[in-house]
């Protein structure tokens, strides 16, 4: 007999690949975007993933995936081991139960004409619909409780709260059907330092009691720093350095992890890393460098860059994709 | 110039909307070429502070001052065509969402040629040879290509730039920027700050940062002014300030921060959020958020001393 089969990770991301049609006027040809080109992971229960990068490095994209709004163009999206790939609705509508979603903009992410009675009980009615009413309002209650807002706050409209409070509002609704997964995209970059970090320590509680996983989707990175377990950098549409975030924290391979880190300003002058001056923009997608995406504004491209796309490969326990390291 | 007089001298700034004190008796004093940073949460009062200073408060704002000086002429004298003459040529002002600052119907090169026309009388090839000049000292490559660009064909990076190359483009003594890199990504960020710290330096050019990132400040900044709810409530040198922090706001605000947490499984949180109009207690404006405060605090409004507004400062006066 073989060993006993590993239990399947609660998330599994394998060459995931989103591209999309965009128009060139009226009579030019669709030109192809691969906003998403090839992103693979694994997600445990009570872990988090922080997925890093800059404008169109294809973040947004993941979470549209991961989150079972669009289908993947290639690659393998699994839940708790099963594949949503050739799902059928019943059994696709089930597994997006699962994986619930937090967004940045606390102001435009609820429904200004719903109480907050009504946002949190509409995900139970849907759900759990043999929930009684009372028993819907019960739960609500109770995790209202959690995220540190008050019973009398129900009857109110998200107009009459703070950005804090809407994005706690928001974070119950995602967490009301106790969902394995919750993926959290830039959900502090709209709040203000100390409101954030209200909300960063409910991220962690929630996680510590019921054991979800997070995909946490930022571009800062002292709060990718705090929240994150693994880490993924992404440069338009690619990993480029996956792996432990105490790892990559410590020493960055990719240049473009460097740079990133280097660019961060720091409080302290101790924590200041040599800056590495990145030349440039970032490219546009519809037109990708040859190669390397990174090389036109990497201080350490060679011609090999220009002409051949590198691929991840382990390298002092992360996976990097660069020839030059 | 005589070594007395300062860049900007505010005394007693005051604004209100209505019943909302937007600002609250602030005193601040800028020398030439120094650069400052305020910091503070969302409704501090940080840009309606500057926005003060350069008039630009309409309808139903009301701004009073016993001072409000730039280059030792008070603001608040000038006639409207005096003012004009002033704002956007002597002190100039860079926003943080570029392309909505932007007018989207006409080219970028003809939005900055406007403020070389109004303020200086520049016309024609003069105009246009200065236009380039000053898109190749913001560092946008290809200039002659991009002046003739609509602001939308441009990145958030390149806009940011174009209206730094417009807020500078008659010399200014005072660049007031608020927020100028929190729409960019971190490594556009970088470059922006790397290009205001060097316009401030070469052209001895002060420099107003208006942000709620303190570690932008600590890098780009001499001094840093904190506020809370309308008032002043510390101020002193970078890293100084940074480093021993004296009114528990600025402790609370920097505890706050991640990096400053490394290690720790929670963040040390501010509890609640700051008053707006109708809330503002009696005493201390920190005083239902502060950890140290004591009955005094709630009953009485501290003054601002030796550059901090506390009863109950933290740790050792700074020299």
């Amino acid at each position: 007999m073989s060993a006993a089969p590993q239990p399947a990770p609660l998330l599994e991301a394998r060459e995931l690949a989103r591209h999309y049609a965009v128009s060139q006027g009226l009579f030019g040809p669709k030109a192809q975007v691969k906003a998403l080109d090839g992103v693979s992971f694994t997600l445990a229960a009570g872990r988090t993933l922080a997925v890093v990068g800059e404008s169109g490095c294809g973040k947004s994209t993941l979470a549209r995936q991961l989150t079972l709004v669009e289908a993947p163009t290639r690659g393998a999206l699994s839940i708790r081991g099963q594949a949503t790939a050739g799902a059928d609705k019943a059994r696709v509508a089930a597994l997006r139960r699962d994986v619930q979603m937090v967004f940045q903009n606390p102001f435009a992410s609820l429904n200004p004409r719903w109480t907050i009675a009504r946002t949190l009980e509409e995900p139970l009615a849907i759900n759990r619909p043999q929930l009684a009413r009372a028993e819907r309002r019960e739960r609500v209650a109770a995790l209202l409780d959690r995220v540190g807002l008050r019973r009398e706050h129900l009857a109110r409209y998200p107009h009459m709260f703070s950005g804090g409070q809407r994005q706690r509002i928001a974070i119950a609704r995602a967490m009301i059907l106790e969902p394995g997964i919750v993926v959290a995209d830039e959900p502090t970059s709209a709040l203000d330092v100390s409101v954030q970090a209200q909300i960063l320590n409910l991220f962690m509680d929630l996680q510590q009691a019921f054991g979800t996983g997070y995909v946490f989707i930022s571009h800062n990175l002292g709060v990718v720093e705090h929240v994150a377990d693994e880490l993924m950098v992404m440069y338009l549409g690619r990993a480029v350095e996956v792996g432990a975030k105490t790892r990559i924290f410590a020493q960055p391979l990719h240049p473009y992890t460097q740079a990133l880190m280097s660019a961060t300003p720091a409080l302290r002058a101790a924590d200041r890393r040599a800056r590495i001056r990145i030349e440039g923009e970032l490219p546009s997608p519809l037109n990708p460098p040859s190669g390397c995406a990174f090389h036109k504004r990497c201080p350490r491209a060679t011609a090999h860059c220009a002409a051949e796309l590198p691929e991840l490969r382990e390298l002092d326990g992360r996976r990097i994709a660069c020839h030059n390291v | 110039m005589s070594a007395g007089t300062a860049l900007v001298d505010i005394r007693g700034l005051t604004v209100d909307f209505g019943s909302l004190r937007a600002v609250d008796g602030v005193d601040l004093r800028l020398e030439a070429g120094e650069r400052l940073g305020i910091v503070g949460e969302s409704g501090s009062g940080k840009s309606v502070t500057m926005l003060a200073l350069m008039q630009l408060v309409g309808a139903p704002g009301v701004v009073r001052a016993d001072k409000l000086e730039f280059l030792g002429r008070d603001l608040l004298e000038l006639s409207a065509r005096e003012r004009r003459a002033v704002i956007g040529r002597d002190m100039a002002m860079v926003f943080q969402d570029a392309l909505s600052a932007l007018n989207p119907s006409y080219t970028v090169g003809a939005q900055i040629a406007e403020v070389l026309r109004e303020h200086l009388g520049l016309r024609g090839a003069a105009a246009r040879a200065r236009v380039l000049e000053l898109l190749e000292l913001v560092e946008i490559p290809d200039a002659k290509r991009r002046a003739d660009a609509y602001p939308h064909q441009l990145s958030g990076g390149m806009n940011q730039r174009v209206m730094i190359a417009m807020a500078i483009a008659c010399s200014p003594r005072l660049l007031i920027a608020d927020e100028p890199t929190t729409a960019l990504d971190v490594t556009i960020q970088a470059q922006i700050m790397a290009l205001l710290l060097r316009l401030s330096t070469e052209q001895g050019m002060g420099l107003v940062m208006i942000t709620h990132d303190l570690a932008v400040v600590a890098e780009l900044t001499q001094r840093v002014a904190v506020m809370y709810a309308g008032q002043l409530v510390e101020e002193g040198a970078v890293p100084a300030l940074f480093d021993a922090p004296r009114h528990p706001y600025t402790e609370a605000l920097l505890a706050a921060i991640p990096e400053h947490n490394r290690g720790a499984a929670r963040l040390q949180a501010l509890p609640g959020i700051v008053p707006g109009a109708h809330d503002r207690p009696a005493g201390c404006l920190l005083a239902p958020r502060c950890a140290y405060a004591v009955e005094r605090c709630r009953a009485e409004r501290p003054p601002l001393a030796a550059g901090v507004r506390c009863f109950l400062p933290r740790g050792e006066p700074k020299p």
